[in-house]
């Protein structure tokens, strides 16, 4: 009795692992001479790039004539050696591109020449490859996204106009070594600078709401006149309210997110963040898979393209 | 379960001249006194690093010794100290439970869209996040039962499990509630806060069952030695079965204060909690192997990383310099408990 139910219980896993195997193999099934793209996305736990893969997959039905997507993505923003495999499997499917959000700008780099050298078009989109890495591997990668850079600049600007100069402020960083992470503190330098306004304090918050609500609750203590907090994604900013509203400093302190999430919108119409970025992430995978095909079909010299970033304010989100 | 005379005492199963740290039930006079002995001693140690680390963060900020920080502290700590304590008796059963961040992330991601996109009332919401827990805890006893394997790997499938299905019930959106889940996290009872009560009765409470219940001494018994238990006639399943729902249930009860802290349900949250909860747990000297261990203990282990933390944070250095300091104090901090422990064994 009992070694029956166990034979059953592993029959069931294994149909269920074999009907999983089964569907994915009916993606690349379809009609012969489509091209077939690959998107090699970071984790799809982050809004983010959820809302990135979304917009893939729905542009792929409305245009399933033109080409066949296959999406894969590491389970969380770090885990450099998962995504290099995929770049591996999807080498090994011969596919036509790979359109890919690098994990890490440099570690990807050699994976990526390796594709390139068997023929295949590699698109670079959100996190930029790094320069000196390309330029050592003697492979030229096009790059298509936003300038986190100047979308946090974007962001700072909008609220040094509600600081005066000399004003104390802190950031809470991304996980750190991320190239988006470094941009966006750099914006955020940039503006703060422009505006005469004090970065006292700049910490990782890890892109995450908890571990940013402690660092906030931290900084507030040790620095108890700052006027505003830059958050670099929009998580670490729900973060920053909710340990500012703790301390009872939710009125005059001032937090500013990135990345436009939908929880985000709610506490703008509150009036408990100011602003927030939004870099289209629907549309980045897009863009990335269109350039990618239109590599394809003329065999263009790639060049990067960017693409745009938007001020999002309370008055966006009515 | 009622108990017998005499056909369960932990030290009838344990090895000799090894009493569980704190929590043997003394008879006899010469026993009680050495307890009493014991027990200032007991948290002595601990109460020397936290003040020790206390010391050193106001001496290096003049803004670190204020009733704010300590107050930031207390309303930091509720939810790491639920779980510390469902943490700490899956430990003395000899088990490990690497999904409690997970299921928490998943308690907050049901409580999050029960709200936002179900409309449901809050009461109804935080029943349905109080039941994620335990069905998770529960099928981690079940299966670790029922294939006699070890809890590690169960557990560690269902750290997986519980996150895919966060991301699955939430889209992987951060879900934001807002007001009507705020006011568990800022009510206050004579200026100290809910949670922070909420999370003491608990450690209370969870300390008297393991110290005074047959429950607690059945605990002990098959985290020191499960096949002796059985050969005496006491099935430890059940009791395994129910360290782990209670573990899955408290981890939704700080699920609960975690979202109402933060307004918000984060798929990506709690990861990494059960490695801190397991430090706390050990820097409380709960052993890894099973058979010994304190709730209370496991309170001031938190307390210790969570001032850690918040020092760090004020303090201000570099985030790799706070890694490689929160490591070296978790590891001098069990290594204190190791001469601590040596200490009283010499004495006895």
């Amino acid at each position: 009795m009992n070694r029956r139910w166990t034979t059953l219980a592993l029959a069931a896993a294994f149909a269920l692992v074999a009907a999983s195997a089964g569907c994915r193999k009916t993606q690349p099934a379809g009609g012969p001479g489509k091209p077939r793209v690959a998107l090699v996305m970071k984790s799809l736990a982050n809004e983010f790039f959820k809302t990135m893969e979304d917009g893939a997959r729905a542009h792929q039905q409305a245009n399933a004539g033109e080409y066949e997507l296959i999406a894969n993505g590491i389970k969380d923003e770090t885990d450099v050696a998962r995504q290099i495999a995929l770049v591996e499997q999807m080498m090994a499917q011969q596919v036509d591109a790979i359109v890919i959000a690098p994990a890490n700008s440099e570690a990807l780099v050699p994976v990526c020449k390796r594709a390139a050298d068997a023929g295949i078009v590699v698109v670079n989109i959100d996190n930029k490859f790094d320069d000196g890495a390309l330029k050592e591997k003697g492979v030229s990668i096009p790059f298509v996204g936003p300038d986190n850079r100047k979308g946090a600049r974007l962001a700072g600007a909008h609220l040094a106009k509600k600081l005066a100069a000399g004003d104390e402020v802190v950031i809470v960083e991304g996980a750190p070594n991320t190239f988006n992470g470094i941009q966006r503190k750099l914006g955020f330098e940039d503006a703060m600078k422009a505006a005469g306004a004090k970065v006292v304090s700049s910490q990782t918050g890890e892109w995450m709401t908890e571990p940013a609500s402690k660092v906030v609750s931290g900084m507030i203590t040790q620095h108890r006149k700052i006027k505003a907090v830059l958050c670099a994604n929009d998580n670490m900013a729900l973060g920053a309210v909710a340990a500012l509203k703790s301390a009872g400093r939710i009125d005059d302190v001032l937090v500013i997110g990135y990345d436009n999430i939908s929880a985000v919108r709610a506490l703008m119409k509150e009036g408990r963040i100011l602003c927030t970025i939004d870099q289209h992430a629907d549309q980045i995978a897009v863009y990335g898979i269109q350039y990618a095909l239109e590599i394809l079909r003329t065999k263009a010299a790639p060049t990067d393209k960017e693409t745009p970033v938007d001020l999002i304010t309370a008055d966006d989100v009515k | 379960m009622t108990p017998r005379a005499g056909d369960n005492e932990p030290s009838a199963v344990g090895p000799a001249g090894r009493r569980p740290g704190g929590t043997a039930i003394g008879r006899a006079g010469p026993a009680v006194r050495r307890r009493r002995y014991g027990a200032v001693q007991e948290y002595l140690g601990m109460l020397a690093v936290l003040a020790g680390l206390i010391a050193v963060f106001s001496y290096l900020s003049p803004r670190f010794f204020t009733p704010l920080t300590f107050q930031m502290i207390a309303g930091q700590v509720p939810g790491a100290v639920i779980i510390a304590v469902g943490m700490t008796y899956v430990l003395i059963i000899a088990g490990i439970d690497l999904s409690v961040g997970s299921v928490l992330a998943l308690s907050s991601g049901v409580l999050g869209v029960c709200i936002v996109k179900l409309s449901l009332p809050v009461p109804v919401a935080v029943l349905a996040c109080l039941g994620v827990g335990p069905v998770c805890g529960l099928l981690n006893g079940f299966v670790s039962n029922r294939w006699r394997l070890p809890s590690f790997i169960v557990t560690l499938g269902m750290l997986q499990i519980a996150r895919g299905a966060t991301q699955l019930v939430t889209d992987s959106k951060t879900q934001y509630i807002g007001a009507p889940i705020e006011p568990i996290a800022a009510a206050t009872v004579v200026g100290i806060p809910v949670p922070f009560l909420i999370a003491f009765a608990i450690v209370i409470a969870a300390q008297v069952v393991l110290s005074t219940t047959v429950f607690g001494r059945y605990m002990r018994a098959v985290g020191t030695n499960e096949e002796a238990v059985r050969l005496s006639g006491i099935n430890p399943r059940p009791i395994k079965l129910a360290v782990f729902a209670i573990c899955g249930l408290l981890t939704s009860v700080a699920a609960v204060l975690h979202t109402s802290r933060l307004s918000s349900a984060d798929p990506n949250t709690g990861s990494g909690f059960e490695l801190d909860a397991i430090a706390a747990v050990v820097i409380g000297g709960t052993s890894l192997m099973g058979g010994r261990g304190s709730v209370v203990r496991s309170f001031f282990g938190v307390l210790i990383i969570a001032v850690l933390g918040a020092g760090l944070v004020v303090v201000d250095v570099g985030d790799p310099t706070k890694k490689v300091i929160t490591g070296g104090v978790i590891v001098a901090a069990v290594i204190l408990d190791y001469y601590r422990r040596r200490l009283k064994r010499g004495r006895a």
